[in-house]
């Protein structure tokens, strides 16, 4: 990190006005939060040395006397019991008691019938405030032993020169959940972290002083690295609520493998009592990695006038036509001179930025406004891949079908690109059907630069696109009964998060809207070829059955009506012709019966059904009818085969 | 003659009512015109759709007596077990009754249906269930024309509700066989359940019973289903009203509005059922009265003229003894918003659906071959507005029977 071009602002300040807005609303969603900030650093530090991401989080539950002997604080008995919230008084306990005494009487009875019991919890207390230890090692790149303190001890706003795709919300990495740790227990958090080739493994345990922005470091030293690790692994203790958010964490690391299929994830859980211990691991199917996204400059649509002067404040030497070519994306000299021109006489291609009077500022920045500018293009983004995102779907889910569509280059070309307020994105859909622990209907799994969002999704373009503006039953999916998996993923420099905390896309954009549309569909499309193929070799299974169904009902009403006429009188038929005559002899003979006309039907429709089958398979290709082969026996006696070996086997080619 | 009552002071309605002529003079104007119809005779009514000579043949069916249509079911089925016995299934040819096989004839002023057909296999898993269908309900039709008793569509569905499974099915079915077989489907013996009324200067004799229309309170009289019942037609009216809505026909008739101007009113309660057609029809051309339509002033309201005068396109196929030619729009049409003054909160803003069909509308050929109704529903989509007939009760409830309709006959306000 550039420490030249950083500056300092009060993090407790910056915190304590948006701990919500930062995802730390209640101890659940905290604890949800401190995970996720530390999976995605995980991820950013191990791809940015382009390494396939291993992950290990673990959160271990740390009961409260624990946590007093931790701080150091003995456990005190309660002396006077009144004092306190959860104190049960004289009426409160016979009400338990009685409820106690009910539920044996009702599981007494169970166990008579031979029923499963399953024992109620005890439900916690108000008072009782859970802690976790909250753990996260990768395979990164790791940090220097020398600036680890001030790397995690500090809140620092990194230059915003550049531009990039980043997965992180609010560019403050991981540094929320060391301060919810500090702001939760006090505790100080532990780091171990080796860089490539290093060594020794740095181990560091620090607190932050909030209110001075600065680490304050309690031991740095180095220890020996004897497996040749590389990475960090950082120990963070907070106060949480595993209970609430159980499914919601565990949901983010499920979504988090669907759209990282190359990382390992390992997650555990340790809860006081080993009955309710996790661990799920989620394994890595690939190893073909998005390339890092690069950082890349603004486009000139998508600034404010406030980014017009940090960006002017960075560069002081610069000149006016330098700064506009060098600053921006899509404009090249000839364009900026243009410009320049169009800004009026007040302006020379050769002043400098930083004599710039704050009118001129402003006209640059209406002028930047109004002026029409090619669209950036979409090399600044690193999408999942087509490849990467059925992969990923396929090992989590485990779908009956799935279909992708990329907005990718090589696939689309540039049209796969879009641009939304000078900031480009691309957006890429798969459609499932079918899968493990999948639910009827639509399950929509929304990411944002590569991160699941879980929350708020009633509002989000992706949601609302998806149950809305897609009919579904055009393309051959019941989007009630089916169980359809959806998945849209956007990446872009800047994603249009809407909603306190970031949580959801908003739906206002129609640009956005309609590529989430557009790409849906495209999935769509090829899942209903598949389907409707699906469908015609099912009928071709059913059809006789189909088909039979209906032999009583029609054979029953043609010989209804043959009857009647056979019962009337021999005059009246001589009005039909002569083989009608016939039949109607033979029905009054009981020659033809309703078994008669039952029979041919049905014989008729096996021999359609032998036809029909024999067109579909020739169709479809599939009409080798078996012969059987007889294999020759061999003369190993000749000894010039072709040998190819493997390391399996070793296979001999017969001339 | 009704007793006027209520006077409406400064609103627009009470300065139109203050226009209104005597009833007597009102009455002469209606006369003229009654006579004036009756002199002209029925514009189409001797042509049939074998004089025209078009050059697409077309598809008619005829009214069979049950014998006759028990005949023709017979040399099917008889033909289609000779079919299974020779070990060849079944299949039934069925003329298609979608859009693209109707044909506005204008010579007519009604849709026929042209001659396209499809086959209905039974050995197709598409087809088979209703190649059942059909089969099912030839047989019941059959027993219906040898029994010579009549029943309703809901009572067919209900002979065999595992077959159809739904109403429609049947009912759909069963046009079909009117279709195969050449008739109309009155003559297969099965009716709709009632659905119009009518009341006003109208006497017939049904089955026997002589049936007084003014005597039939404000409810009006059932129109039967079976039309082949109703005999003897007399009446003393000068035209007949045609209302689109119960809620109208109700205020009419309570306000015996067919004893101050003489007429005979109608309604079928929103799209006209077949006995309706059939009734109205009957009416036109044994009283040889003028028609004057009365509807809401949207898409709708006019597709339901429409239906009553050119036919609707699911039953094309005997649109010549469903359809009554010349029907005049009276109202309440997208001129009269203004002309009438109709206040702004109960106009509605139309919909994007019903400006759709108001666009599709301008494109058929019963709107284009009168400018005057072409240029009433072009005006109805450019101030995308519409309104129902109770919008008139915005002067009061009875501004529709005591002013309305007064001022429209004295104006000859009809196109």
């Amino acid at each position: 990190m550039d420490f030249d071009s950083v500056f300092v602002e009060s993090p407790a300040e910056f915190f304590s006005e948006n701990k919500n807005i930062a995802g730390f609303d209640n101890p659940g969603k905290s604890l949800y939060t401190t995970v996720r900030e530390l999976v995605e650093n995980a991820l950013d530090s191990a791809e940015s040395i382009a390494e396939l991401p291993t992950i290990e989080v673990t959160i271990e539950e740390i009961s409260k006397s624990k946590f007093n002997a931790m701080i150091g604080l003995v456990d005190h008995e309660r002396v006077d019991a009144e004092l306190y919230d959860d104190y049960e008084n004289e009426k409160a306990r016979e009400k338990r008691l009685a409820k106690e005494a009910r539920e044996q009487e009702r599981q007494a009875k169970a166990i008579a019938a031979g029923k499963k019991v399953t024992v109620p919890k005890a439900g916690k207390g108000r008072g009782d405030t859970v802690f976790y230890k909250v753990s996260c090692k990768d395979n990164g790149k790791g940090m220097p032993h020398d600036d680890i303190p001030n790397m995690l001890g500090r809140v620092l706003s990194g230059t915003k020169y550049g531009l990039k795709q980043t997965r992180g919300k609010f560019g403050l990495g991981a540094k929320m959940a060391l301060i919810w740790s500090k702001m939760s227990t006090g505790l100080p958090i532990e780091i171990s972290s080796a860089m490539k080739g290093q060594k020794f493994i740095s181990f560091c345990r620090l607190d932050i002083d909030i209110h001075k922005n600065i680490p304050n470091v309690h031991v740095l030293e180095k220890k020996p690295n004897t497996t040749g690790w590389h990475g960090a692994e950082i120990h963070v203790t907070i106060e949480g609520n595993w209970t609430t958010y159980r499914s919601k964490v565990i949901s983010y690391m499920r979504q988090m493998a669907v759209i990282t299929p190359y990382a390992q994830f390992l997650f555990r859980y340790r809860a006081g009592t080993p009955e309710k211990n996790v661990s799920v691991q989620f394994v890595r199917r690939t190893d073909v990695m998005p390339p890092a996204p690069p950082e890349t400059k603004y486009h000139p649509s998508a600034v404010d006038l406030l980014l017009i002067k940090r960006l002017i404040a960075e560069k002081s030497k610069q000149t006016l036509i330098q700064y506009l070519q060098q600053d921006f994306v899509s404009i090249n000299k000839s364009y900026a001179e243009r410009l320049i021109g169009e800004m009026g006489p007040d302006f020379t291609p050769k002043m400098l930025v930083k004599d710039l009077t704050d009118q001129q500022l402003v006209r640059i920045h209406q002028l930047f406004r109004q002026a029409k500018f090619d669209d950036p293009d979409g090399d600044c983004l690193s999408p999942a891949g087509e490849y990467n995102l059925r992969l990923g779907i396929t090992k989590e889910l485990h779908p009956d079908m799935v279909a992708t569509c990329q907005g990718n280059e090589m696939s689309f070309g540039f049209d796969s690109v879009q641009v939304f307020e000078g900031h480009p994105f691309i957006v890429e859909a798969a459609v499932s059907l079918g899968g493990k622990s999948v639910k009827p209907g639509l399950n929509i799994f929304r990411f944002a630069n590569r991160i699941p969002l879980l929350f708020e999704q009633g509002g989000d373009v992706i949601t609302r696109t998806a149950t809305k503006r897609i009919s579904w039953s055009a393309y051959k999916i019941s989007h009630l009964q089916d169980k359809v998996g959806v998945f849209v993923s956007i990446v872009s420099t800047k994603i249009p998060f809407k909603g306190t905390g970031k949580e959801y896309i908003g739906d206002d954009i129609t640009e956005i809207a309609s590529g989430v549309k557009s790409a849906i569909q495209q999935c769509c499309i090829q899942l209903k070829a598949k389907l409707v193929r699906q469908k015609a070799a099912r009928d071709k299974l059913e059809r006789k059955k189909n088909l039979s169904r209906y032999i009583p009902d029609v054979s029953r009403a043609i010989y209804g009506v043959l009857a009647s006429i056979a019962n009337e009188r021999e005059a009246k038929r001589q009005k039909y012709e002569p083989d009608s005559r016939e039949i109607l002899h033979k029905v009054a003979d009981k020659e033809v019966t309703e078994v008669t006309l039952s029979r041919k039907l049905t014989q008729y429709v096996d021999q359609v059904d032998a036809e029909l089958a024999l067109d579909y398979a020739t169709q479809s290709g599939l009409v080798k009818a078996r012969e059987p082969i007889s294999l020759a026996g061999v003369d190993w006696t000749q000894a010039n085969y072709l040998e190819l070996h493997s390391p399996v086997c070793v296979m001999k080619l017969l001339s | 003659m009704a007793p006027r009552r209520g006077g409406d002071g400064g609103n627009p309605g009470g300065e139109l009512r203050k226009r209104l002529k005597t009833d007597g003079s009102i009455l002469q104007i209606i006369k003229d015109f009654a006579e004036a119809t009756a002199r002209a005779g029925i514009r189409g009514e001797k042509r049939s759709l074998s004089d025209l000579a078009l050059e697409e043949s077309c598809r008619e069916v005829a009214e069979l007596g049950s014998g006759e249509v028990k005949e023709e079911i017979e040399k099917l089925v008889l033909s289609v077990t000779k079919s299974i016995l020779q070990g060849q299934g079944l299949a039934y040819t069925v003329p298609s009754r979608t859009s693209a096989n109707q044909l506005y004839v204008e010579e007519l002023d009604r849709i026929v249906l042209k001659d396209k057909t499809s086959i209905r296999p039974f050995a197709s898993s598409s087809t088979v269930k209703k190649t059942a269908i059909t089969t099912r309900i030839l047989e019941l039709v059959h027993q219906l024309c040898s029994k010579q008793i009549h029943v309703t569509k809901r009572d067919l569905f209900y002979t065999d509700v595992k077959l159809f499974t739904e109403q429609a099915q049947s009912d759909t079915v069963l046009d079909d066989v009117s279709c195969m077989l050449g008739c109309t489907r009155t003559s297969l013996n099965v009716v709709a359940s009632e659905k119009g009324v009518v009341v006003g200067r109208l006497v017939f004799v049904e089955d026997g019973d002589r049936i007084d229309c003014t005597k039939m309170g404000v409810g009006g009289k059932a129109i039967p289903p079976n039309i082949d019942k109703i005999q003897d037609m007399e009446s003393d009216a000068l035209f007949i009203l045609l209302v689109e809505k119960d809620a109208a026909f109700m205020r009419l008739a309570e306000d015996r509005f067919y004893n101050r101007f003489p007429c005979v009113i109608v309604t079928a309660k929103g799209q006209p059922d077949v006995a309706t057609r059939l009734f109205l029809r009957k009416m036109k051309m044994e009283l040889r009265l003028p028609v004057l339509g009365l509807v809401d002033s949207d898409p709708y309201g006019l597709k339901i003229l429409s239906v009553y005068m050119s036919g609707s396109k699911n039953m094309s196929y005997d649109s010549a003894s469903l359809t009554t030619p010349d029907i005049k729009w009276l109202g309440v049409r997208p001129s009269d918003l203004d002309k009438y003054r109709i206040p702004q909160q109960c106009r509605l803003p139309m919909s994007e659906l019903d400006v759709k069909t108001g666009r599709d509308l301008l494109e058929e050929d019963f709107i284009k071959k009168d400018p005057r109704w072409y240029q009433e529903l072009e005006l109805m989509v450019k101030n995308k507005e519409k309104a129902e007939i109770q919008a008139l009760s915005s002067f009061g409830f009875q501004y529709l029977s005591e002013v309305y309709l007064p001022m429209k006959l004295q104006e000859r306000d009809w196109i």
